[in-house]
């Protein structure tokens, strides 16, 4: 999937766990995870604000594009 | 979901299971008249709710087998169809209908609904050309006399599976939407 979500990434800067986080943004914990290990097919703007509200960051630094020739270059 | 639904929903299963039992007594009764027509050949006067095929049977033995097998997997795939339906029943909820189990089982409806439509097509046809070679026909047509309409409920399931595939996909696109 060229999306890339570094949610944990910045959820490790801002030491928060992913409990905590799921209490700010109001999402479960089964639907943060979703969106952690890459698996959600789309995400609300609702949700995307809530995460930036809740992590003080911008959407670039949630959401990634890396095609898939990039992709394996950096896998190289 | 309103208790209407759930009322009418219990009904269609209930009836869903009394169809499917007459049909496998009477795919059943097909089945054993077969088997004793193969050995007591006497018993081909009184089949199944009174069929008399003696005439066929004494003018030639494989015109009454072929049509008879026709009867018995036209009954065997209407018992089976409403065996598809009870197990749909069984396992759809309501409040979540688009699953992918569901989708195949109304897939498999359409398939079996078109093969009864087919072979009933294909007996009906058959009969029609026996006729011209002496052989009476007219008690055989209570098995076929709707297999346009079968044809045509099978290409209509077919659609609505195809509608509910969609339906599955959107649901699991929903699902993974956070």
């Amino acid at each position: 999937m060229p999306i890339i979500v570094n949610l944990d990434v910045m959820m490790a800067k801002r030491k928060m766990s992913l409990n905590e986080l799921s209490e700010k943004v109001e999402l479960t914990l089964s639907n943060l995870s979703i969106l952690k290990t890459g698996k959600a097919k789309a995400i609300r703007f609702s949700t995307l604000e809530a995460i930036c509200v809740a992590l003080e960051c911008q959407p670039g630094d949630i959401l990634e594009y890396a095609n898939d020739e990039d992709i394996r270059t950096t896998n190289r | 979901m309103s208790q209407k639904n759930n009322f009418v929903f219990k009904g269609l299963h209930i009836v869903a299971w009394i169809i499917f039992v007459g049909l496998c007594i009477e795919a059943g009764g097909l089945i054993v008249n077969f088997i004793f027509s193969l050995y007591k050949p006497e018993f081909v006067q009184n089949l199944y709710q009174k069929l008399d095929l003696s005439q066929m049977y004494n003018l030639n033995k494989w015109v009454f087998f072929s049509m008879y097998s026709f009867i018995l997997f036209i009954s065997i795939l209407k018992a089976c169809l409403f065996y598809v339906v009870i197990m749909l029943l069984n396992k759809l909820n309501l409040s979540k209908p688009f699953d992918t189990y569901v989708a195949g089982q109304i897939k498999n409806i359409s398939y079996y609904t078109l093969s009864i439509g087919l072979i009933s097509y294909l007996g009906q046809q058959t009969a029609k050309s026996i006729q011209h070679y002496g052989f009476e026909i007219d008690m055989l047509n209570q098995f076929w006399a709707d297999s346009q309409a079968y044809i045509l409920m099978a290409a209509v399931i077919y659609v609505i599976a195809t509608i509910f595939s969609r339906g599955v996909e959107i649901q699991n696109e929903n699902d993974l939407t956070v």
